[in-house]
């Protein structure tokens, strides 16, 4: 029994997952130490939790959850709609919903159950069927959590469904002329979505193409946030003595922004060994996706790969002002329930494909 | 094959990630430190400078006058200054450490310690600045009324933001931070948004010391928009006189433009007690006042109109068809609703005899009134004084607008769970009861009458081309012309003939029609309405006087008509004549 569970669990998956989780309590930590809230302590029962999710996955089979894919995803769209009726609003944006003590963000459910839709939807249609009722369905499935995600707004979390679909599609096996044309259509749609976007989103976007604009807030936080990476240096101003962040420069520095902790506490080096952990992760997920044959389990997986590795990137990348700054954790480090579970469920989805993979 | 693309791009988006990260943290690492190290980062916010508030003419009603603030960066400050800066500055070492640690909108932001020095002082610091690490001086714009109590009411005043009102604007950092000023009353509140500008800023890298070495990034403030208003402050002023120690209010219009000329309100108070951070004794005075000078009379509150009302329950017994020119009521001082009924008086115990429609306005007969809201049901009489622009709150540039009220029967079932009486028509169709005006209402309603039924909309504000409403189409009641003619004959003859309630406003260089009210307000004295329009024959102008508690309007109300308008001669005359 033990030796059968040993043999169906991929331990690359399993080490750079833990590696992860706790490079995340160590900078949560150091993010938050003076604050009286213990934010490390609730992220290590959250990442406790989190492993258990991660383990259970498999013993309910990533089969079984995708048969009832729709049923989840109509889940997910109804508390994303009770959340905009009696959600809690936190810095002006109404993300969240109290069951009991539990506080809940529903935008992280419906990222995982729109995938699992879409995984089921697209892998039980073959792409030579050449249907573009196909496709259409494909991209509304998509676009409706995407929209209400963004009425909330969490314009972070409304983004990363859009790699999503581009590349669930690509890899359904849309013709690249469609995606040529979608391209083109894309752009040429610029001004509709920026007329669509909320003035403070529109301000971000202006203030990162040009700082200038706003010297006193998001400008602020971009270039305060690059000073606490850039000043990290090669080796790092070491754990719990990084100026910038512990000084309260950056703000959100425990979620959103706990990379500019890492950055300025372990310098580059831990800044690549993160990346290195999170390269371990992809590489362990694309092995997965290389030993099963089942289409929907490649499309699942490769859903949650797309989504982990867009979140990395764009975090990231507005720490060092490569990209406009959007509230998006870094999975696995910034601190958060709704945020560690879901990742948890979604690579114990992975972990699941891993030990059905011989199944025929 | 479409897997194998994906895992080459999404290794490469890592690898350029690792390469950005090593440009940012090993290459140009060093600097960042040096940024980093002390935090030589300082924000300084710059305040735009707030837009001004004319009259008319050009006069400043509002403007900025430079302050000097003595401000500090706490982190900056050695422990020696304060006995320097207590000395100085004349305040206790332990003030100074209490205004240092307000709470501030980012780390290292100057925290303000004394507002508004004297030029002397603030000298005083800049020369000793080697000393004073840390402090300095800033230059600010402080809110400035010239024109004292002369129309605070319209102007209003401006305060700093409380922490819930932060909370809920913050989110447009450049409009509002955790010390900006916002506009707490009057056109300061309404068009906040217009006179306040946009904040700047200045990202400046500082030496260990907290003075400037570099400037990092600048966003210059957008200085607010002025605004014009259609007052004319030196005849509002010379209407204040007039009303001086009385509880009054004065609207006047100019009936080519529907723009208000005068909005006097008495007593009033002087704003810049409100923008002096010394003068908090004197705050607190105009609060506690139990003369209530902070309340416009001429649109914040509403009384009852008494006899001007007469005007509305004339136009409407007309319009319906119950009286004609021709109809007479006779007036023996007493009316009986039915013969059982409690006797209602006329003013004039005597009796006024047969009047028509014309006599009764000249001479204000209540009897004759009484008779006319016996022939109307009271939601008649609220349809038309709603028509003419009572019980709703007007449309007008500035804050705290009160509706009024005007009853009906579905008002009384639902408010007082009771049905309507008929004796409270004949109370309504004299501007007694639950009837409730503003001065500026029934400014608005002479107004229509004096055009004959085309709408006015009065405004204050001028805006430049372009800009605010649209001007509106000159639309007119559906009330015949005739109807009017017939009113304004009755308003001439109030003034014009020596039976008139009016006549003690007559004035020696044209023809005005007005009307008088006093309304009773028991137990003390009635409130003195009077409102017209002048000349006669081509209306230039329409008025609406009010003091309250000041008896008898044709003789409270008309003392201040009469004056008012020869105010008005002495300063536009030869434009008139």
């Amino acid at each position: 029994m033990v030796r059968k569970w040993l043999k169906d669990t991929n331990w690359s998956l399993v080490v750079a997952m833990t590696a992860l989780s706790i490079i995340g309590i160590i900078f949560i930590r150091s993010a938050s130490y003076r604050d009286p809230a213990e934010y490390d302590v609730k992220q290590m029962v959250w990442a406790s939790a989190g492993l258990v999710v991660f383990f259970l996955v498999p013993f309910v089979g990533y089969r079984r959850l995708l048969s009832v894919s729709y049923l989840l995803y109509v889940i997910s769209l109804v508390l994303l709609v009770w959340v905009m009726v009696a959600g809690h609003t936190r810095l002006g944006a109404q993300r969240w919903i109290g069951i009991g003590p539990i506080i809940i963000q529903p935008s992280e459910f419906a990222k995982i159950a729109t995938i699992m839709t879409l995984a089921n939807f697209l892998g039980s249609h073959h792409s030579w069927e050449k249907k573009n009722s196909i496709i259409l369905i494909a991209l509304v499935l998509a676009f409706v959590p995407q929209i209400l995600i963004m009425r909330q707004p969490d314009l972070g979390s409304s983004l990363l469904f859009v790699p999503m679909v581009i590349v669930l599609l690509f890899l359904w096996g849309i013709p690249y002329r469609y995606m040529i044309g979608a391209a083109v259509l894309g752009l040429s749609a610029v001004p509709i979505l920026w007329s669509i976007l909320k003035e403070y989103q529109k301000k971000r976007i202006l203030v990162f193409l040009n700082p200038n604009l706003d010297p006193l807030g998001a400008g602020y936080t971009a270039l305060q946030s690059k000073i606490a990476v850039g000043s990290g240096g090669l080796f790092g101003k070491g754990l719990l003595h990084g100026t910038q962040s512990q000084l309260q420069f950056v703000p959100e520095h425990h979620t959103d922004f706990i990379f500019c902790v890492l950055g300025e506490e372990w310098g580059y080096l831990g800044a690549a060994l993160l990346l290195f952990c999170y390269a371990a992760l992809f590489n362990a997920i694309f092995e997965v996706i290389g030993q099963t044959t089942d289409q929907r389990a490649k499309l699942l997986a490769a859903g949650i790969l797309t989504v982990l590795f867009s979140q990395v990137m764009i975090n990231v990348g507005m720490s060092i002002g490569l990209l406009p700054i959007t509230g998006l954790t870094l999975p696995l480090i910034s601190y958060g329930g709704s945020s560690f579970i879901m990742t948890a469920l979604a690579l114990g989805l992975v972990l699941s494909i891993h030990k059905e993979r011989s199944i025929f | 094959m479409r897997f194998l693309i994906l895992k080459i791009a999404m290794f490469t988006g890592l690898l350029v990630l690792a390469l950005a990260l090593f440009i940012v943290q090993v290459w140009n690492g060093s600097y960042y430190r040096t940024l980093g190290d002390k935090n030589r980062i300082r924000l300084i916010p710059m305040e735009a400078p707030r837009g001004r508030v004319f009259d008319r003419n050009h006069r400043a009603l509002a403007t900025n006058r430079p302050s000097y603030d003595v401000v500090a960066t706490p982190e900056d400050v050695h422990r020696d200054e304060y006995p320097r800066l207590s000395k100085l500055l004349g305040l206790t070492e332990a003030a100074i450490k209490q205004r240092m640690s307000a709470s501030r909108e980012y780390p290292f932001a100057p925290a303000v310690i004394e507002e508004d020095v004297s030029q002397e002082i603030a000298f005083k610091i800049e020369e000793r600045r080697p000393e004073l690490p840390g402090v300095s001086i800033r230059v600010s714009g402080r809110r400035f009324y010239p024109y004292q109590q002369t129309a605070s009411h319209l102007i209003g005043f401006i305060g700093k933001i409380n922490s819930a009102e932060y909370e809920k604007l913050h989110e447009n950092q450049l409009l509002y931070g955790m010390n900006s000023l916002v506009g707490r009353m009057g056109l300061e509140k309404v068009y906040d948004e217009k006179l306040r500008g946009e904040r700047g800023g200045r990202q400046i890298e500082v030496n260990a010391r907290g003075n400037m070495v570099r400037l990092l990034s600048e966003k210059t403030p957008v200085p607010g928009e002025d605004l014009t208003m259609t007052i004319d402050l030196e005849f509002q002023k010379k209407i204040m006189d007039l009303i001086q120690g009385q509880h009054a209010a004065v609207a006047v219009l100019d009936l080519d433009t529907d723009e208000l000329l005068a909005l006097a309100s008495s007593p009033s108070y002087d704003p810049n007690v409100f923008v002096s951070p010394g003068a908090s004794k004197e705050r607190l005075a105009f609060l506690k006042d139990e003369a209530s000078p902070l309340v416009d009379r001429g649109v914040s509150s509403a009384y009852p109109p008494g006899s001007v009302f007469k005007l509305v329950t004339a136009l409407a017994g007309l319009e319906t068809g119950k009286i004609t020119p021709s109809t007479t009521f006779h007036c023996t001082g007493l009316f009986h609703l039915t013969p059982n009924s409690v006797p209602r008086k006329c003013w004039f115990a005597r009796g006024h005899g047969d009047m028509n429609v014309y006599e009764a306005l000249e001479r204000s007969c209540n009897v004759f009134f009484y008779s006319v809201g016996k022939r109307l049901s009271p939601d008649d009489i609220a349809e038309y004084a709603r028509m003419l622009g009572l019980g709703e709150a007007m449309r007008l540039e500035t804050s705290n607008i009160a509706p009024g009220l005007v009853p009906d029967s579905a008002w009384k079932k639902k408010r007082l769970k009771e049905k309507w009486y008929q004796g409270e028509t004949l109370s309504f169709a004299i501007g007694q009861g639950y009837l409730l005006t503003s001065p500026v209402q029934i400014l608005r309603m002479t107004s229509i009458i004096a055009k004959d039924g085309e709408i006015v909309e009065p405004h204050l504000i001028r805006w430049p081309e372009g800009e605010g409403e649209a001007p509106h189409e000159h639309k007119r009641l559906s009330i015949k012309k005739a109807n009017f003619e017939i009113v304004k004959q009755g308003m001439f003859q109030v003034v014009q003939s020596d039976y008139g309630t009016g006549q003690l406003g007559r004035v020696d260089f044209g023809h005005m029609a007005a009307k008088t009210g006093t309304a009773q307000a028991p137990p003390l004295n009635s409130h003195a309405w009077m409102t017209g329009f002048f000349p006669y024959e081509h209306p230039k102008l329409a008025f609406a006087v009010f003091v309250e508690h000041g008896g008898s309007g044709g003789i409270a109300g008309a003392r201040i008509v009469k004056g008012m308008l020869e105010t008005w001669r002495d300063m536009y005359g030869q434009k008139v004549a």
